[in-house]
């Protein structure tokens, strides 16, 4: 099982090759190697370091890029 | 003066009820902004579709809920409403707030923000509808510093817990459900503030059956205060009820004509487990039949009370109608201890058991009670390694097969398959 720093850069590398601009917590667990509460430390964790952001509809939660989370009419739900 | 005509809407102003119509144009006056939501309406009438764009990237710094945004998709011909985010406040345990503390919300409200709320949400928010992005930090700031509340849930988060009035003001609460609403809202502020799980999570507490918070229709995790040993009864006040001495329903429905209370009418043939029944002068419960449904409780409140065992009843699963239809929370755990002193610790022990399944194996936008649907209640009863118990029985069984395992079988599943095809050929 992959170390936080790893787990980070294994959803950093996943947001910015996604076909999506934004992910939901289960598209990581899919493709990270980690527990899903270490997914969820580890991306919120990138979020206090501003290199990831939240984008909601109110009633679930994704995870961007600030750069491509710029992109919203894209992200939908 | 109006800024737009808005013909359509105004017709609403016109029937004998209130209308947020008429609200809207009152706060306009305070806030020209408003002027605008009524604008963009109207449009929407018009065009038959919303022209909210949905959901956006705001929020306040290190918080991943809170704040629910939206964006006009008319933003120049609407510019009071080209952001229009909703922010929710974190209200306090049953609601047990001062004037001071609204009149303080409101006035950054009305500083800051379109001056419109939705008191209370159904989570129990308190909700403050329309804000621009620049000023999202300010209103977090200013509502944590110099008012001293919190924002509550939104997205795939813990959503704000609410309760009932609970035992600071009901004789019936079976525990402390302020203090239970509280103590779970601050451990879980991660969960609350940081999105975890594949959707949203409510949890609500009430302290009796009567379930003045509707837990059981409207929480995925419904705490519902119920008692262990028997209906406390005081027969004298039994002769009293039926004598007329007190009021039936604590004086509630009084305005009707009655006629003298009828215990047998009222109460006993009401029960729905038919489990009372008087002898003599007086009334007798089969406590074992007893569902709590709380119906002679609220009827005679002076001669019936719940018993001293307190605690609480765990169903797991409510929600509205977005996915499949709505549906009310189920039975998983009978009873646990709600008690302070432990912390809540049987509650928490249950609710992250959930969680920990539920984030693995629930889908995304999947509310925990439809992953339950999904895999059936057998499954859930185990993951959640509780025995089956009667009451988790919904109805009888309607289909022949019975599926065993081999653990379950005495003497397993071993077989000799030659001698048996010795009687039954292929
Ligand atoms: S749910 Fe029960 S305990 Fe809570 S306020 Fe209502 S009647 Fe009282
Ligand atoms: S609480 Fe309901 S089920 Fe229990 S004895 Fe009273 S009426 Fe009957």
């Amino acid at each position: 099982m992959a170390d936080r720093e790893e787990v980070k850069a294994q959803i950093l590398e996943l947001l910015t090759k996604s076909k999506k601009p934004a992910l939901y917590l289960k598209d990581m667990q899919k493709k990270v190697d980690a527990k899903p509460r270490e997914i969820k430390n580890a991306a919120n964790e990138l979020v206090r370091d501003q290199k990831v952001m939240f984008w909601s509809s109110g009633s679930s939660t994704m995870y961007a890029l600030p750069e491509r989370a710029k992109d919203e009419d894209k992200i939908g739900v | 003066m109006p800024k737009h005509d808005t013909p359509l809407l105004d017709q609403l102003e016109s029937g004998p009820w209130p209308s947020f119509v008429k609200d809207l144009k009152r706060q306009a006056e305070k806030n020209p902004a408003c002027w605008d939501i009524l604008g963009q309406m109207e449009v929407s009438y018009e065009d038959k579709i919303t022209h909210w764009k949905h959901g956006g990237i705001v929020g306040v710094f290190g918080y991943g809920g809170g704040i629910v945004g939206r964006y006009s998709d008319m933003p120049k011909r609407f510019p009071g409403v080209a952001h229009f985010h909703t922010v929710r406040v974190n209200q306090p345990s049953s609601k047990f707030y001062n004037t001071k503390v609204l009149r303080q919300i409101m006035d950054i409200w009305e500083r800051r923000g379109s001056g419109m709320t939705n008191m209370h949400g159904s989570t129990g928010d308190l909700v403050l509808l329309g804000t621009f992005t620049e000023e999202l930090e300010e209103i977090f700031y200013e509502l944590t510093h110099d008012v001293g509340v919190d924002l509550g849930g939104s997205g795939g988060n813990l959503r704000t817990p609410s309760c009932c009035l609970g035992q600071a003001r009901c004789e019936w609460s079976c525990y402390d459900t302020a203090e239970a609403c509280h103590n779970i809202t601050m451990t879980y502020q991660d969960e609350l503030h940081r999105p975890a799980f594949p959707y949203k999570f409510k949890t609500k507490f009430s302290g009796c059956p009567n379930d003045c918070v509707a837990a059981i229709a409207r929480s995925d995790f419904s705490v519902i205060g119920t008692w262990r040993d028997d209906i406390r009864i005081d027969q004298a006040a039994v002769k009293g009820y039926v004598n007329g001495e007190f009021p039936a329903n604590g004086g509630a429905h009084a305005g009707g004509d009655w006629g003298p209370f009828n215990i047998k009418k009222e109460v006993i043939d009401l029960c729905p487990t038919n489990c009372m029944w008087m002898e003599g002068d007086e009334l007798k419960i089969d406590n074992a039949e007893c569902t709590r449904c709380m119906h002679c409780l609220n009827v005679m409140p002076r001669a019936l009370r719940p018993g001293l065992d307190q605690g609480a009843s765990i169903l797991i699963g409510a929600k509205a109608p977005i996915l499949d239809g709505a549906q009310l929370s189920t039975l998983i755990v009978p009873f646990i201890k709600m008690d302070a002193e432990n912390e809540f610790e049987e509650y928490k022990e249950i609710i992250e058991k959930c969680w920990d399944w539920w984030m693995e194996e629930g889908k995304n936008r999947e509310r925990i009670g439809e992953s339950m649907q999904r895999i059936g209640l057998p499954t859930f009863l185990k993951i959640m390694e509780i025995d089956p118990i009667p009451q988790h029985v919904k109805e009888p069984r309607s289909n022949p097969y019975v599926f065993w395992k081999e653990e379950e079988v005495e003497g397993g599943f071993e077989r000799d398959l030659a001698e048996f095809r010795k009687r039954h050929p292929m």
